[in-house]
């Protein structure tokens, strides 16, 4: 085991370098920042002065090997467009962007798996295959359309529900939460929902599937025949044992929801980090992005590596090595 | 089952949340509004988008400012200048104006505002600030500015640079500047909170007597469908960048008003003038022209919202010019004037053109292509991001190209030597003329305007450097003037007035 996990984090290591490197050379070969950064009147040896004070004159591998050298310091450069250091300004949109994905992620797992349950025991029943169906048309709407047929619906026509942004937040130590206060929440609803929805599919389509296969193994007819009440049956014996692969499942998902929660944070005006992504691209401010994408890489990695691991804490017939 | 009950008291529980969202009515002062781009920084001289701009224009105050509905220039900080020969500006600064921190203002604070503006790390206004040679403090309320190279514009820019307090700028951190603003302005600066929102509050002792909005909350969307929905459920007062697509939906909505006026920005198609190019020829440039249904993008692909335009100033810019006319749509005459240069067959050339910068430019582009192919003219369509479309501009790399303009100085002076000036890497003029347009009589007309500070004298040459580039040898096609669109809630009694240059300064709004 612990030979498995060296090798993945080294493995972890060399993936982070390969990103950083792709998105520098990516940014890099797409427009040239001092040209913004020097005002719109500015004279071509303004520009020119302007990149030589950003570094942004210099060969492309010096470029790269310094960011490396201060990012491994902690330092990952100053924004082009704030002109402050990138990784607090990141660091500072995280709390939104983690609270969003935590209620997408719970939302998903409690409603999937429980309608997963629910769809299993009765596979045919005419309302299990409505169920299936709207499973379906969850998987492949895009985000985007849900979001903003959700904002119409229950923020423009209905009006019950806060169409944008995040309400009031309290700030706990560096951590300002959205959790704390009721509008707090009522404006997580609809972007949480938004963001799990695909999510939320998956998950009911795995429970389900996980579930018809246990329900037909010979340990729970002996459960059943043993006149185990059926709560007993399904919540003890078999969802314990379906369960397995949905929880992998939602931990890998977990990760991804944090770093491709943009989308939603668009249409719903969240001030996540997703959403300072996307004003970065628009900007060109290649430091943001950049450091965005390894930090997402980063969270990525650790939420695979942490899942292998439970995995096999929770099943002990797996063994790494 | 127990699961279901699970369900129905989750159930419970949202409708139990959703009965609390009803939004607690705002105060009888305050007023929420939504912008479609977020404030940069709080660093006034930081960025020079109209965006930031617009939001610092609360908290600062210029030397000068720009009032109404066609920006006239008013004294602000500044009470007058003097422009005592062709490279001196005295600025009269205004006596008992403090900062928000309680330091007052005088002329230390102007010297230290002016040497910042060259400071690449914390400035976008280098090219105004090293065209400064030097700056003396005659006495505590009087200044004396010495541009490098004659500027005529130079006092109509100072409603964009905005005067900071020496003493708390350089106490403070960079960082601390850029989140923090201290300035004179009508507005305090309360909290913002990066991609949320913006809270202010009035300044009672403001110079100009104290605002009559007390609170200000401004909200960045930049999705216009969600913006669409602030808007129709009540959460924003006055929403700016309404999208066209939505505009009958926002005028059939008996809660809203919309409010709209043609934007200073015109949109154009710059085109080159390099001798071995068939387009050269100044029949073909006019056969291009011609055969564009301007009428017919504004009609379909603009939806009604632009108006059509004759050159690239707006009426109030020195330099319009009432005397040019459109070229009308015939392209009969365009193919017949084809075929007298020679290019009955017609030739290839690209379009170059952004595609995330105006409204539906790449719309525009696509259909500008479609009318050129009907006279014979075979354009190629490349519209990309304008992160890597105005570089290829800088570079003087393309044909023809879409782009958009107008200036913050209300003079075409400083934007003629940018935008129709032969390239000169050396005096810096000519870096945005990416097609490469060359006329030296042009050339040496615009470089005699450098020392005419006389606003008549300026006004004549200038519309006549105006309709020698863009009537007789057409250096662009232009298109349109885009329209800005506001909406506001009805019957809430807020009277706004939209401004030509798209700023939204609170202090003018009262409700």
């Amino acid at each position: 085991m612990t030979t498995y996990i060296i090798k993945r984090l080294i493995q972890g290591v060399i993936v982070l370098l390969a990103v950083s490197f792709i998105c520098f050379l990516i940014f890099r070969s797409s427009g040239d920042p001092a040209i913004s950064m020097a005002g719109q009147y500015a004279t071509f040896q303004e520009i020119e002065e302007v990149r030589k004070v950003f570094g942004l004159d210099k060969p492309f591998y010096i470029q790269y090997a310094r960011f490396i050298t201060n990012a491994i310091k902690g330092n990952f450069g100053n924004s082009f467009v704030n002109k402050v250091p990138v990784l607090p300004l990141i660091l500072e949109r995280l709390p939104a962007t983690v609270e969003l994905a935590v209620s997408a992620i719970f939302i998903a797992f409690v409603l999937g798996v429980g309608l997963g349950v629910l769809v299993s025991l009765k596979p045919y029943a005419l309302r299990n295959r409505f169920i299936m169906a709207g499973s379906l048309v969850n998987i492949s709407m895009p985000t985007f359309l849900t979001g903003i047929l959700l904002i119409m619906l229950f923020g423009v026509y209905l009006n019950i529900l806060p169409p944008f942004g995040r309400g009031e937040t309290v700030i706990v130590g560096f951590w300002r939460t959205g959790f704390l206060t009721l509008s707090g929440v009522t404006h997580l609803i609809l972007p949480a929902f938004t963001l799990g929805m695909y999510q939320l599919a998956v998950l009911l389509r795995l429970t389900r599937a996980g579930m018809r296969e246990v329900l037909t193994e010979d340990y729970i007819k002996t459960a059943w025949s043993k006149g185990l009440s059926p709560m007993k049956v399904i919540f003890k014996h078999a969802l314990r044992n379906a369960l397995i692969p949905v929880v992998t499942m939602t931990g890998l998902q977990f990760g991804e929801l944090i770093a491709f929660s943009f989308v939603t944070e668009l249409i719903f005006q969240w001030p996540g980090s997703g959403n300072l992504l996307l004003t970065s691209i628009y900007e060109q401010d290649q430091p943001v992005i950049v450091t965005y994408i390894m930090l997402a890489a980063l969270i990525i990695l650790s939420i695979n590596i942490l899942v292998d691991i439970l995995y096999a804490i929770l099943n002990p017939k797996i063994r790494y090595d | 089952m127990k699961k279901v009950s699970f369900i129905v008291l989750t159930a419970m529980f949202l409708v139990f949340l959703i009965g609390f969202t009803g939004q607690t009515m705002a105060a009888e002062s305050s007023i929420v509004v939504v912008v479609d781009s977020p404030p940069r920084m709080m660093n006034p001289h930081g960025s020079d988008a109209d965006s930031n701009l617009s939001v610092m224009a609360n908290f600062f105050d210029g030397l000068m400012q720009r009032k109404g509905s066609d920006g006239t220039l008013e004294p602000a900080l500044a009470l007058r200048y003097e422009h005592p020969d062709l490279l001196t500006w005295t600025f009269y600064l205004r006596k008992g104006v403090t900062f928000h921190n309680g330091n007052s203002f005088t002329a230390e604070d102007v010297k230290f505002s002016f040497e910042r503006l060259s400071d690449p790390k914390v400035s976008e206004f280098i090219n105004t600030g090293k065209n400064i040679s030097s700056i003396d403090v005659i006495d505590e309320y009087t200044v004396s500015i010495t541009t490098k190279d004659p500027t005529p514009w130079f006092a109509n820019n100072m409603h964009q640079v905005y005067m900071m307090d020496k003493e708390s700028t350089e106490s403070r951190t960079v960082g601390e500047v850029q989140q923090v603003p201290i300035g004179t302005g009508a507005y305090k600066f309360l909290e913002w909170v990066k991609g949320s929102y913006l809270k202010m509050v009035a300044n009672e002792e403001y110079w100009e007597g104290a605002p009559p909005i007390k609170n200000v909350e401004l909200r960045p969307i930049t999705e216009a469908s969600t913006r669409f929905a602030a808007l129709v459920s009540g959460k924003a007062e006055i929403v700016s960048g309404v999208p066209v697509e939505l505009y009958e939906k926002i005028v059939q909505n008996p809660k809203l008003d919309v409010i709209s006026m043609p934007a200073r920005r015109s949109i154009f198609l710059s085109l080159g003038n390099k001798p071995e190019d068939p387009w050269s020829d100044i029949r073909v440039r006019k056969a291009m022209y011609m055969a564009i249904n301007e009428d017919e993008i504004i009609e379909k692909v603009m939806r009604g919202h632009a108006f059509p335009a004759s050159q690239i100033p707006d009426p109030p810019t020195i330099g319009y010019n009432e005397g040019i006319k459109r070229l009308p749509y015939d392209p009969e005459m365009s193919k017949k004037l084809l075929k007298e240069a020679g290019y009955e067959n017609g030739f290839e050339i690209t379009l170059t053109g952004p595609n995330d910068r105006y409204i539906q430019d790449e719309q525009i582009a696509e259909a500008v292509v479609r009318y050129l192919a009907k006279v014979g003219i075979k354009a190629t369509l490349d519209v990309k991001p304008k992160a890597i479309f105005f570089p290829e501009v800088f570079e003087g790399k393309l044909d023809f190209y879409l782009i958009g303009w107008f200036d913050g100085t209300f003079d075409m002076g400083r934007t003629f030597f940018k935008l129709i000036h032969t390239r000169d890497k050396e005096k810096g003029f000519g870096s945005l003329n990416g097609a490469n347009f060359s006329n030296l009589d042009v050339d040496s007309l615009l470089q005699a305007t450098a020392s005419i500070v006389n606003q008549d004298a300026r006004k004549a040459v200038l519309q006549y450097i105006n309709k020698l580039a863009t009537a007789e040898n057409i250096a662009c096609i232009p298109l349109h003037y885009q329209e800005d669109i506001y909406a506001i809630q009805k019957g809430k009694g807020i009277k706004f007035q939209p401004r030509p240059d798209r700023w939204i300064v609170f202090k003018e709004i009262s409700k």
